[in-house]
């Protein structure tokens, strides 16, 4: 049987997670004085609670859950999961559709996403919630969908669908940076 | 499987999230399906680039010095000058201010006396190395896997003794190379662990703590019943501890707050 960490060690287990808990922040709230405040909060929560945290288990799952259920209290107005059925965000994955194109498309288009990193963080702030922290927990948090399901409290199946039309929508984002960037080179 | 339908699978397939019987199915759809090969491409490349992104994004040092220092995360360490104090006069009638005084006189400073190194401590000597691998005085040996150093270096010490470890790939911080060093007729072990903006370097040798420089700040962790020596030179900040009759000093850019804090959280009482 694990032995329960004592409030020292729980504090300095945690502290390693700070720069994990810092990424899904700045994706939660705009501004990044707002995201250092709920990192520290969180810690603070945590803190406050460590000894309902069950020694074993997944340390930086349990602190995201805190952090994204203090976003969640504090700082959000929507209800947890809202329906995107008929949302403008789903229009715009039936627009990416018309943009794959059915021929191979050759490797300059894999050269130009690697040109898009600095500009992924940007982009995943246009993209809907519900689409964006799926993919902050699975993509920079390397959360399995089960885990990201626990923590954003939503279906596993819900995890999977919203990966799928987020990163379309995030590529669809980034497409139109490249046309954009396209476009001022031809000017040039 | 019609392409639609095939979406969701290509996500679950880029995050190896499918059981065998749906990566069965998706991948026959792939050999069949040029355009969702495409998409299983692109969204795998995406996948990366978020991936390296957000490992791109780290937390302000700011941040960390602030929480390190919010007493509700992280209580005031216990120095160990109080905590001796409190120890030796746990309820003397005697004014204890006098009392202590007198003692440090009587005892205390002929034992320091003693007790002083004679040279440079070989734990200052730690940090003239570190500096000068960071000059690139000192070339250290790239490690192609963690294991393949630390069996070199404990057959450069002919198996006397080993390098102290430590798991910091919760920080993704890696072991990427080593040195062996002599100071004063005394084989170092140095271990440089990297990633994630931060290094830290190891240096194991045996030895005991009046290798301490008296520069240092003395911490006792009362569980785990050790005592910590936290010293800065040159910009360098660096934590000492025992374990048996080895010595371990990290030595790092972190703070000197947080270096301590990590060794404490790392270290395993010997």
């Amino acid at each position: 049987m694990t032995r329960a960490l004592t409030r020292d060690e729980f504090s300095r287990e945690a502290i390693g997670y700070i720069d994990h808990l810092y990424r899904v922040a700045v994706h939660l709230v705009k501004e990044t004085q707002e995201a250092e405040d709920l990192v520290q909060e969180t810690y603070a929560r945590a803190f406050g609670s460590y000894e309902q945290f069950a020694a074993g288990s997944n340390l930086k799952a349990w602190l995201t859950r805190i952090l994204y259920n203090f976003f969640f209290d504090n700082y959000h107005q929507k209800k947890r999961w809202v329906s995107v059925e008929n949302s403008s965000a789903e229009n715009d994955v039936s627009d990416y559709w018309e943009k794959v194109p059915a021929d191979n498309p050759g490797p300059e288009s894999h050269i130009l996403l690697k040109e898009l990193s600095a500009t992924i963080s940007d982009a995943l702030s246009r993209i809907p919630e519900e689409f964006r922290l799926p993919i902050v927990l699975v993509d920079m948090g390397d959360f399995s969908y089960l885990e990201a399901a626990e923590i954003l409290s939503c279906p596993v199946g819900t995890i999977r669908s919203r990966l799928s039309r987020g990163r379309k929508l995030l590529y669809y984002q980034l497409s139109d940076y490249v046309t954009t960037k396209e476009k001022k080179r031809e000017k040039i | 499987m019609k392409c639609e339908e095939a979406q969701e699978f290509i996500t679950a397939l880029v995050d190896n999230q499918v059981s065998d019987e749906e990566r069965s199915l998706i991948e026959s759809h792939l050999k069949d399906c040029q355009r969702c090969r495409f998409t299983h491409g692109q969204e795998q490349a995406l996948k990366r680039e978020i991936s390296a992104a957000g490992a791109r994004l780290h937390a302000p040092a700011a941040l960390r010095s602030k929480i390190l220092s919010d007493r509700r995360i992280f209580p005031a360490p216990e120095r160990a000058s109080e905590s001796w104090t409190e120890r030796i006069f746990p309820a003397w009638p005697i004014p204890r201010p006098a009392l202590g005084l007198a003692l440090a006189v009587v005892l205390i400073l002929p034992i320091l006396y003693f007790m002083r190194t004679p040279s440079e401590p070989i734990s200052l000597a730690a940090l003239e190395i570190q500096k000068k691998i960071i000059g690139g005085e000192v070339s250290v040996q790239k490690a192609s896997h963690p294991d393949e150093l630390r069996n070199w270096q404990i057959r450069a010490v002919n198996g006397e003794f080993a390098p102290v470890a430590y798991d910091l790939s919760s920080m993704n911080v890696q072991p990427v190379g080593g040195v062996v060093q002599e100071v004063n007729g005394r084989k170092m072990l140095v271990t440089v662990y990297a990633g994630n903006g931060l290094s830290v370097t190891c240096f194991t040798f045996i030895g005991t703590e009046e290798d301490a420089p008296k520069i240092a700040s003395v911490f006792i962790d009362p569980e785990k019943k050790m005592k910590f020596y936290s010293f800065s030179k040159d910009g360098f900040n660096a934590v000492l501890h025992r374990e048996g009759s080895i010595i371990c000093i990290l030595v790092s850019n972190m703070s000197g707050d947080e270096l301590l804090a990590m060794v404490r959280a790392k270290v395993q009482p010997s």
